[in-house]
């Protein structure tokens, strides 16, 4: 019998893993953009456990900050510097 | 309310914080690029401030609902005090997070920064690239 207690840690194991994906996916891909966009994809994840840890007011400056600002500036970033990572 | 469910579930998120400190870590020191080094960097502060979150969680048991940690009664006397503090989370944490949260984006932009000129400067942000050249130009001053 699912409880709402349950459903809050089920949700909370699920985006952990979903998180441990996407860094996965950030630290290995060459593309630098496609690397901003998992990084984002992972704060989202660590957005809900935030909100599921009882923690609501990180979550008003955790968003606008590591969904926003952050991929905004790389973006600005990668755009100077070059989109591919080179391999020696 | 399963227990058994619970503790497995608080488990595997702070295994899985263990594994993002893990492969974050690997970015920092393992790519050659910088960007992606800022990047598997912002992933670790992260990781970090969501232990220092994981430190001051309470789960309340008597009830099994999980409220707010909001006092909602005008006049509390030393009972309704008493149960507020068993059922709410610690805000220490949450108040240093916080802080950090914006501190580190301070630094995510000074960060940048740097990177910027040094992309300016040597014509490249691989970080095996900068160090050859470096060195030619040590080897050139030398001769």
């Amino acid at each position: 019998m699912m409880d709402y207690v349950d459903l809050v840690f089920l949700i909370m194991g699920i985006s952990a893993l979903s998180s441990v994906l996407f860094t996965f996916l950030t630290v290995k891909t060459k593309d630098l953009m496609y690397a901003v966009v998992f990084s984002s994809v992972q704060s989202v994840a660590y957005a809900l456990i935030y909100f599921l840890l009882l923690a609501p007011d990180i979550v008003l400056v955790y968003v606008a900050v590591s969904v926003g600002i952050y991929p905004l500036i790389v973006i600005l970033l990668v755009k100077k510097v070059g989109r591919y990572e080179v391999v020696t | 309310m399963d227990i058994e469910l619970i503790k497995f579930m608080f488990m595997l998120t702070t295994i899985s914080l263990y594994f993002n400190v893990a492969i974050s870590l690997y970015g920092v020191v393992s790519k050659t690029n910088l960007v992606k080094k800022l990047i598997a960097l912002t992933i670790f502060q992260d990781t970090v401030n969501m232990f220092t979150i994981l430190i001051g969680y309470k789960l309340w048991r008597p009830g099994l609902l999980l409220q707010p940690p909001v006092l909602t009664d005008l006049s509390p006397t030393s009972e309704t005090l008493r149960e507020f503090v068993e059922r709410s989370v610690d805000p220490l944490p949450q108040a240093f997070v916080l802080t950090a949260v914006v501190i580190g984006l301070a630094v995510t932009l000074f960060l940048t920064t740097i990177i910027l000129h040094v992309s300016y400067h040597f014509k490249t942000v691989n970080v095996d690239e900068i160090g050859r050249s470096k060195r030619v130009y040590i080897h050139e001053e030398a001769v």
